[in-house]
């Protein structure tokens, strides 16, 4: 086990590497460059001042260097640890050693990117840390429901279902979510968007009831604001993965381990309980992996839509306005975390299966 | 060696322990019903050996689940029938009652021992479990249990076994996992299916010894489905010889293996390879299994029958399994007196008084 | 010799069991038929049928330039006039294609050859030999019906194109976007635009994304994936790399990144092209495995002791076992693009403003003031659902043929 999880960790160190060598080349041979994005920043700016910001920004992240150059400062002022002044000349330049990352300066938001993310990720994560849990018990247990009734009317039903709610575009789905339970014209039960309500801040934390009727409070209303982005972002991976499950319990039910089980005297109910699902829970645990980037892209759509200053709405705010730097650490930063996962899942099924430690 | 009876006294009834009488079992498919196992009539006696020989297909598995009733429902349903187990009618039993039956009166052991256990439980889980289950003991002492029954059947350091997973061993030895999981209640009968196929052939050998010494000691009866007649010769006291869902032939192993009486039994010990004579070149039995969709009408047989001669009774009337002689049952019309033999349910009380090892040099 | 040919009784094998009475056709005809034997993948086409039709002859269907027209009594097709090379490459192609379908004792080899041939021949012959008009003054034939001088017209049964902005009939108001009504069926959208026509035309988009996003897609998956098992050793350990790279990724995220790296050159084909490269994991992990996992067999392992190449024995025998799996994820593959196309469209960030696509007629459902338009948010997201859902329903159908427990059961 130590072996596999050894070698799973160092298989880690080129992908990671590879992920920054993919974002930087994509942005690095962009055709406009840095220039498209200051041009656009710039528009209205006098030549002699747009020359200046330029300029700063080519030493600042040493753009009229050649291209591997470009890259390896561009990592080492991205990674925690590397050299602090590599501009300030000998011996100066040469302190090596733990540092702030620096992952540039926005050009739409004027401040440093890192700031910007640290301020996005949360909302993004947290969108995650509620849809997770609810893909999987929601595909949990509606497979293991549809493969225990194989053939019947709700394991019919439920296949078209989910293959129907896995086709529906999250965009549309979001649309028409806003349109009919948030807007003026129809049923105004959900917000319309963002985290908040404005007043937000006032409410005391809890819900309450006072003499002048319900509050709802802080934690109610950003639920209440999350309802229609969750639905958004969890019906796609519920239907991809009940669909998953029932497979494999299907497959599992009628393996050779639940005959022997059977054959011991054991209940329908103990064989599909103790043995068929922790069985069939196996290839959903390696589903993380992708359900999770899926997620990280669905947050594009949803926040945009729903108006959630997350990782997916400052992504497109900077490909609108080609921010470059904001770019280049977005996509970063979700590949890694995606990265991240894809190690926590693989290492979570060798804990979980014991074959792998085997082999 | 002699066998030494060891019987408690309820087992030591006259009555077979367990009575197939005219198993029908059929399954649905969407090319019509399937009928893998046809009036099949069978009877195992405590203690005894009954060996089911038969090419895939013909149904011998399909009989061994139904003792149990672990096929799946749908498909497959019986169509008509008895199993009587100590006198029990087992397809009266409800589902609960069965689960009792299952693991404790009647154990079985499958072909394929690398699937057979669940990947994700330690050993000793998976043995344990069955004797909490039925014996109404705390999983302390199911594990002690558990410990002793892998000792029974000869693993070395077994209460580390007990802790180790699956994957970890070889095939033969999860095969003993398999009989030591069965053997761990103490079953009256034990319904192995092809216990040995999937496994090397110092392995089989090892494997076939070891329920031989058990059933000495715990006198269990033993149902074992096989396609090695070499298998049956060493093992079995009583043969039933299946062929198209039907049994086309039963005896005692010496009867049967004296006196083939039906073509396909003929045909059967004609192909194997025998020591002593090397320059003839081995014979088959020409064709193939028919498709149980579509079985030949009359003798199912006749396609690849040797000694039909153009009969046109071969192919219109079926022949049922009938005693052509005194304890040996045989389905054919060209087998001597077959239309004057009474047609009774085969019910043979024998068990093996020597240890044919002239026989075990047959090999399939 | 074998124990099998010795003895009648065999070892009974899995395999053996599960042998089917022998079927006399090839196994993708099989395949084939037993996908479009389901009612789900029968649904599934009729709908893909639609479309395509639709797509096709989408000129003829909604166009603001009459069919037949009567200018001071002189007849004319306004329509045929402003007809582009790709509208007639299209009805040729298709219409040579559905010539070819019936023939069956040609090819399907040679079916996709010589359609593909006469695609290209066809397209540069178009290219040469039509020009029509650069700008194209939508509302010509309206304001000349007007003047009274238009004196017969017959139109295309939706009379807008889908870039007709309607300049005409602007009432101050009744402002666009309008809700369905007797002149526009699925209403209007914010420029103007007849949504109906603009659905239409869509269908273009979204088919020929689908298309080619996923043959770039599966070229490149097979090409690496193929590489990778065939190599084996460290170049699989490096085509890993790269697939975990591109896999982990999510999609959406890398697409973006991509499309932000050509601020300037945006174009139906760079948006496919861009979709391809960042979908291509799935079929260089199928790929590799398979060849992988066929490599070490008896059967290959034979046939490479016999002299005949591992290369051979891998693209020239495994590859096209692997066709039908393939399939799948193409069918799958085709859905996710159109899907991942629409996204972007719905973004911002798709084709080009001008060009006709579903997500783009969604961007407008809620307005900037937080009103809902219900024709822009239905009309559009339904067709996007339906035509992915039909891919997906094809390859989910043709997932159950292949699978032998399936099949088995019914």
């Amino acid at each position: 086990m130590i072996h596999y999880i050894i070698r799973r960790l160092l298989l880690t160190i080129p992908t990671m590497i590879g992920i920054t060598v993919l974002v930087f080349l994509v942005m690095a041979l962009s055709p406009g460059g840095l220039a498209a994005g200051l041009r656009n920043e710039s528009g209205n700016m006098r030549p002699e001042a747009r020359k200046k910001i330029e300029d700063y920004y080519k030493k600042r992240y040493g753009l009229d260097r050649p291209l591997h150059e470009q890259y390896l400062r561009w990592m080492n002022q991205v990674l925690p640890i590397g050299f602090k002044e590599p501009d300030a000349g000998f011996p100066k330049n040469i302190s090596f050693g733990l540092k702030t990352p620096d992952l540039g300066e926005s050009l739409l938001l004027k401040r440093p990117v890192i700031d910007v993310i640290v301020e996005a990720l949360p909302v993004t994560v947290t969108l995650n840390l509620i849809t997770v849990p609810i893909i999987y018990a929601v595909s949990i247990t509606t497979g293991i429901y549809a493969a225990r009734r194989r053939g019947a009317l709700f394991d019919n039903a439920w296949g078209t279902t989910s293959l129907a709610l896995w086709s529906i575009p999250s965009m549309w789905a979001g649309v028409m979510l806003l349109g009919f339970l948030a807007s003026r014209e129809y049923v105004q039960f959900f917000p319309p968007g963002g985290q908040h309500d404005t007043l937000a801040m006032q409410m005391p934390f809890l819900p309450r009831l006072a003499e002048d009727g319900f509050q709802r409070g802080w934690l109610l209303d950003a639920a209440w604001h999350l309802v229609l982005p969750v639905i958004c972002l969890t019906y796609a991976g519920f239907a991809f993965l009940s669909k998953l499950m029932r497979a494999s319990m299907l497959e599992n039910l009628s393996s050779d381990f639940a005959r022997t089980a059977r054959a011991k005297g054991l209940s329908e109910h103990v064989v599909l309980f103790r043995h068929v699902l922790s069985n069939s829970l196996l290839p959903l645990i390696t589903m993380a992996a992708n359900i999770i980037p899926g997620l990280f892209g669905g947050s594009i759509i949803v926040e945009s839509i729903f108006g959630l200053n997350g990782m997916g709405k400052l992504m497109l705010a900077a490909t609108y306005s080609k921010d470059r730097e904001l770019i280049m650490s977005e996509t970063l930063v979700v590949g890694i975390i995606a990265v991240v996962c894809l190690l926590i899942a693989d290492l979570l099924y060798v804990v979980a299966d014991p074959r792998v430690s085997y082999e | 060696m002699r066998w030494i009876p060891n019987f408690e006294s309820e087992i030591e009834l006259p009555d077979p322990l367990l009575q197939i009488e005219n198993l029908d079992i059929g399954f649905e498919t969407a090319r019509g019903l399937v009928r893998p196992v046809r009036e099949v009539s069978l009877s195992i006696y405590p203690g005894q050996t009954v060996a089911v020989v038969g090419e895939s297909g013909c149904g011998k598995s399909v009989t061994a689940m139904s003792i149990l009733r672990l096929l799946p429902s749908p498909p497959s349903k019986v169509l008509g029938g008895s199993i009587r187990f100590a006198g029990q009618d087992l397809l009266r039993y409800t589902e609960r009652q069965m689960q009792a039956v299952r693991g404790r009166d009647i154990a079985m052991i499958f072909q394929e021992p690398m699937t057979s256990l669940n990947p994700v439980y330690t050993i000793g889980d998976q043995i344990a479990e069955a004797v909490v289950l039925h014996q109404k003991v705390g999983y302390r002492e199911a594990l002690q249990i558990a410990e002793q029954s892998l000792r029974d059947v000869g693993i070395a350091d077994p209460h580390r076994r007990l802790r180790e997973y699956p994957h970890e061993m070889s095939g033969g030895m999860r095969q003993r996992i398999m009989i030591a999981m069965a053997l761990s209640c103490k079953p009256k009968l034990l319904i192995a299916d092809e216990p040995t196929t999937a496994l090397d052939v110092t392995i089989q050998a090892q494997i076939l010894e070891l329920l031989r010494k058990i059933q000495r000691q715990t006198g269990m009866a033993i149902m074992l489905i096989t396609h090695d007649l070499g298998v049956v010769a060493e093992n079995a006291d009583v043969v039933a010889v299946m062929y198209a869902s039907r049994i086309v032939e039963t005896a005692t192993v010496e009867e049967l293996f004296d006196h083939p009486k039906h073509p396909y039994t003929q045909g059967l010990f004609r192909s194997i390879p025998k020591i002593g004579v090397t320059s003839k070149r081995l014979e088959t039995i020409p064709g193939t299994v028919p498709n149980p969709t579509r079985f030949p009408v009359g003798c199912k047989f006749h396609t690849r029958c040797d000694k039909m001669n153009g009969d046109p009774l071969c192919t219109t009337v079926e022949p049922l399994l009938r005693e052509v002689s005194p304890g040996h049952w045989a389905s054919c019309h060209h087998v001597e007196k077959f239309a004057d033999s009474p047609v009774t349910p085969p019910q043979l009380e024998h068990k093996r008084e020597t240890d044919l090892s002239a026989v075990g040099e047959v090999k399939a | 010799m074998s124990e099998m040919a010795v003895t009648p009784i065999e070892k009974s094998s899995p395999e053996a069991r599960d042998e089917l009475p022998a079927t006399s056709r090839p196994w993708l005809e099989q395949i084939w038929l037993d996908t479009i034997g389901r009612a789900t993948a029968k649904l599934g086409l009729v709908w893909i049928a639609i479309i395509t039709a639709v797509a096709v002859f989408a000129p003829f269907i909604a166009n603001s330039f009459p069919i037949l027209a009567k200018i001071d009594g002189r007849w004319s097709s306004p329509l045929l006039h402003y007809i582009t090379p790709a509208d007639v490459t299209l009805i040729a192609v298709s219409a040579i294609a559905l010539a070819l379908w019936p023939f069956k004792r040609v090819g399907f080899r040679v079916k996709c050859l010589s359609i593909a041939g006469s695609a290209v021949i066809i397209s540069i012959v178009t290219l040469i030999v039509i020009h029509p008009p650069k700008a194209e003054v939508f509302d010509r034939y309206r304001t000349l019906a007007k003047e009274g001088r238009l004196e017969k017209a017959i139109y295309a049964p939706i009379p807008y194109s889908a870039n007709d902005r309607l300049r005409d009939q602007f009432k101050v108001d009744n402002p666009h976007p309008r809700a369905p009504s007797r002149e526009h069926l699925a209403g209007t959208n914010p420029n103007g635009a007849d949504v109906l026509s603009h659905l239409i035309h869509a269908c273009r988009i979204a088919m020929a994304v689908g298309f080619i996003s996923t043959s770039i897609s599966m070229l490149i998956g097979v090409i690496i994936g193929g590489l990778m098992g065939y190599y084996a050793s460290w170049v699989d350990l490096l085509g890993m790399r790269l697939v975990e790279i591109f896999g982990s990724m999510p999609t959406m995220f890398l697409l973006i990144m991509f499309v932000a790296a050509f601020p300037d050159y945006r174009s139906i084909y760079l948006i496919m092209a861009i979709i391809g490269v960042v979908s291509w994991t799935g079929d260089a992990r199928f790929v590799r495995a398979e060849f992988l996992k066929l490599r070490h067999q008896d059967f290959v392992q034979a046939a490479i002791a016999s002299g005949l190449p591992l290369r051979s024995v891998l693209f020239r025998h495994i590859l096209p076992n692997a066709l039908a799996p393939l399939l799948v994820s193409a069918s799958f593959g085709i859905a996710g693009a159109i899907l991942l196309e629409s996204t972007l469209s719905f973004l911002g960030l798709g084709i080009p403003l001008g060009e006709a696509s579903w997500g783009q007629l969604l961007t407008d459902a809620v307005g900037s003031g937080g009103s809902f338009k219900w024709w822009l948010a239905i009309y559009p997201g339904l067709a996007i659902f339906l035509t992915v859902l039909a891919y997906n329903l094809i390859g989910e159908a043709i997932r159950d043929a292949l699978d032998p427990k399936l099949r088995k059961r019914d």
